[in-house]
């Protein structure tokens, strides 16, 4: 609050004055075209829904569809390390579960903030050798690896990518549709809670019908 | 999972162990006698269908996959893929195939390579089968041994081998472009067909995808002839087919022929049927008894995506037309008992999230359609059913039917379509009043057992909550 009277009045107006005699950034778009490449389209974004959780599927559709190849999918966790994004093993059935998590209102505990351990990737240099550096091996090449380090760690992905030429995107696509492969050590994802709501298994899936055929179901408390 | 005694009579086909003699001897006629397009023939005049679901024609895709790519030259690449991964988690009938007939189903591989041109077959088995994998390398051990895989087959030019490969980690393993993309190793989400496998599958080369139930049938057709496989089962599907039947009596597995009454295979579980003379009867009173004194309420025929049939429906044979027409399907040969403890209602719902969560993501009818159906259920379920449910539960569904990629989506509409088709008074129960008539759902069953206060065990269609 100024003391003397009609001075923001001024200060305003002198603002106004000044911004109305400068030259204009507005493109008057679309009857301006905009001074753009004609191969632009846009800037390739993920889209959050509207309680925070990423609408992206990690589904790879528009990386395997994208005709150039200019889409890859990846981001950087806080230590810098190279990530699709963090989360268990996935089909929608485990992104459902992340996202009720978030709209919950509770934290979804981030293991991106877990203290970083570096890992020994030279052992892989005999898988890869096995498989002959195939990309078309990936599935065996993932199992291996996992069957050392007991889950795929970052580093692992990143040495197999480079070594085979398979994108770490497409590599990250495929390990995590499949439930036995893991991205976490099993002591990680039991400290995150989001992890532990994973794909039901067969035997849960088995538990729940055996419930059902004896009216025994606990239903209607089923997350949605 | 045991095998079933079933009654004198029932022919033994897809478990017929091949004496010593006679063994490969159905893939030595392919070789010696039939010649490839011989041995398409015999399989077309056995009227050969898939076990693995569908139903299709075996030798139409044989045929398709001999064809396809011939302009290339005569050594184009082709495969056969077998599909033993048995995907539905309460069907062990595939699994139990190969701890009983290996054999036959490592025949049946080679054959249908022989018969199109492909010099690898690949038997797709669940990872940690260990039993299985092993038999199934033994007996393929053994036709190495007779000559009959490996560089020159039984004095051809032709190089034939067998290839055991693993998978897991999904349902969806158990759809053939999904199980292709696996042992590509690639994630596991269908192709749009056409162009079908037998055009463009395993590393885009012709692939025939078989069951591995088909493939041991092909075998034994073989061995014995056309004539005699048709003189099992129907006219337009004969033959046999493994069921894994589950009742409140207990089950296990066992081979029947197509076109048995429902009636008869729940039998073999041992729930006892009174009556087969037809639904009149049947409806009124305790008409099938489930074992352990309960009546038969429903049976869920296909699996995880099978139709909830009532039951006065236990007259409809075991074929893929008739349960098509029922609302079911063969799918992965499961027939499951319900008797009066369970809820359909539940029971759909339990289903529905199943499929859901296993949809593969690919698709919005599959990622998205698959989960506003569970979310449905489980509102049904919960007593929170919004106004409109039911109509928008069946045009979602036909939505779904008709813009699915691939058939998960489609089936899974099929546990939710067949309780609406069938128990209607007992959907609307839930809608309507927000009572469970079964005391299965809870948040409305709580307001029941707080009125009647009676034991789970009264009967419950009969008690109904002021
Ligand atoms: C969701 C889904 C799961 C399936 N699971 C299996 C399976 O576990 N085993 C199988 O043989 N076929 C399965 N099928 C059918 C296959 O896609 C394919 O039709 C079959 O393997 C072809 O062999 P057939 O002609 O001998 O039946 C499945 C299909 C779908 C849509
Ligand atoms: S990966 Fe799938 S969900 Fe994510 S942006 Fe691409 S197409 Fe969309
Ligand atoms: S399950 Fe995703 S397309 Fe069929």
């Amino acid at each position: 609050m100024s003391f003397v009277p009609g001075l923001g009045l001024v200060k305003g107006m002198s603002l106004t004055l000044r911004r109305f005699f400068e030259p204009k950034a507005t493109v008057r778009y679309p009857e301006v075209p905009a001074d753009v490449s004609v191969k632009f389209r846009g800037r390739l974004q993920l889209l959050l829904d509207e309680h925070g959780a990423l609408k992206c599927e990690t589904c790879f559709q528009c990386a395997q569809a994208c005709p150039i190849e200019c889409i890859d999918m990846g981001g950087m966790d806080t230590k810098g390390r190279f990530h699709v994004h963090w989360g268990p093993p996935e089909t929608y059935g485990e992104r459902r579960e992340e996202s009720a998590l978030r709209r919950s209102g509770r934290t979804v505990p981030d293991p991106s903030f877990a203290s970083f351990t570096r890992e020994d990737v030279d052992p892989l240099d005999e898988v890869l050798d096995q498989y002959d550096y195939d990309p078309k091996r990936m599935l065996e090449i993932l199992e291996a690896t996992q069957a050392i380090y007991g889950h795929l760690p970052v580093a692992a992905i990143k040495k197999i990518s480079q070594a085979t030429g398979a994108w770490y995107a497409m590599i990250y696509g495929t390990a995590s549709y499949y439930g036995h492969l893991h991205f976490e050590s099993p002591q990680a994802e039991a400290q995150v809670a989001a992890m532990a709501a994973r794909r039901p298994s067969e035997s849960t899936y088995l538990d729940r019908l055996g419930a059902s055929l004896d009216g025994t179901s606990p239903s209607g408390a089923a997350p949605s | 999972m045991s095998l079933l005694a079933t009654p004198k009579g029932w022919p033994t086909i897809l478990l017929e162990v091949a004496p010593a003699v006679a063994r490969f001897g159905g893939l030595r006629r392919a070789i010696r006698e039939l010649g490839p397009a011989g041995t398409i023939a015999e399989i077309a005049a056995a009227g050969l269908r898939g076990r693995g679901g569908s139903g299709y024609a075996s030798a139409d895709k044989w045929r398709a996959a001999a064809a396809a790519g011939q302009e290339l030259g005569p050594r184009v690449s082709r495969y056969v893929v077998v599909n033993a991964y048995g995907a539905d988690p309460s069907s062990l009938t595939d699994r139990t195939l190969l701890a009983e007939n290996p054999s036959a189903v490592v025949e049946g591989a080679a054959i249908a390579a022989w018969a199109i041109g492909a010099e690898e077959a690949i038997i797709a088995v669940r990872a940690g089968e260990s039993a299985a994998i092993a038999a199934l390398e033994a007996a393929a051990a053994d036709a190495r041994a007779a000559g009959l895989l490996g560089e020159a087959i039984a004095g051809t030019t032709r190089r034939l081998e067998i290839d055991i490969r693993t998978v897991q980690g999904a349902y969806m393993l158990g759809e053939e472009t999904v199980l292709i993309k696996a042992l590509e190793g690639k994630r596991g989400q269908p192709e749009q067909r056409p162009p079908h496998p037998a055009e463009d599958g395993l590393w885009g080369a012709p692939t025939v995808v078989q069951n591995a139930q088909t493939a041991a049938a092909a075998a034994w057709i073989l061995r014995h002839s056309a004539a005699e496989f048709r003189a099992t089962g129907t006219a337009d599907e004969p033959g046999t087919i493994l069921v894994d039947v589950r009742g409140p009596a207990g089950g296990g597995i066992a081979e029947v022929p197509f076109g048995t009454p429902l009636a008869d295979i729940v039998a073999l579980a041992g729930g006892v049927p009174t009556t087969t003379k037809g639904g009149t009867a049947a409806k009124k009173g305790p008409a099938a008894d489930a074992g352990a004194g309960r009546p038969i309420k429903a049976v869920l025929v296909g699996g995880p995506s099978g139709g909830i049939l009532p039951a006065d429906h236990l007259s409809t044979p075991y074929t893929y037309e008739a349960l098509r027409a029922a609302g079911a399907h063969i799918g992965s040969g499961s027939v499951i008992v319900a008797d009066d403890r369970a809820c359909v209602v539940d029971l759909a719902r339990v289903l529905t999230r199943y499929c859901a969560d296993e949809a593969c993501g690919k698709t919005i009818p599959c990622r998205i359609g698959t989960r506003r159906l569970a979310e449905m259920g489980e509102r049904l379920a919960a007593g929170t059913s919004r106004a409109g449910d039911l109509d928008l539960i069946i045009t979602l569904a036909d939505d779904i039917t008709g813009s699915a990629l691939c058939d998960h989506e489609r089936l899974a509409t099929l546990p939710l379509r067949s309780g609406l088709r069938y128990f209607g008074p007992e959907v609307e129960a839930h809608l309507e009043q927000g009572i469970c008539p079964a005391g299965v759902c809870r948040p409305i069953a709580l307001g029941r057992a707080a009125t009647t206060a009676v034991a789970p065990t009264s009967s419950p269609a009969t008690t109904s909550p002021a």
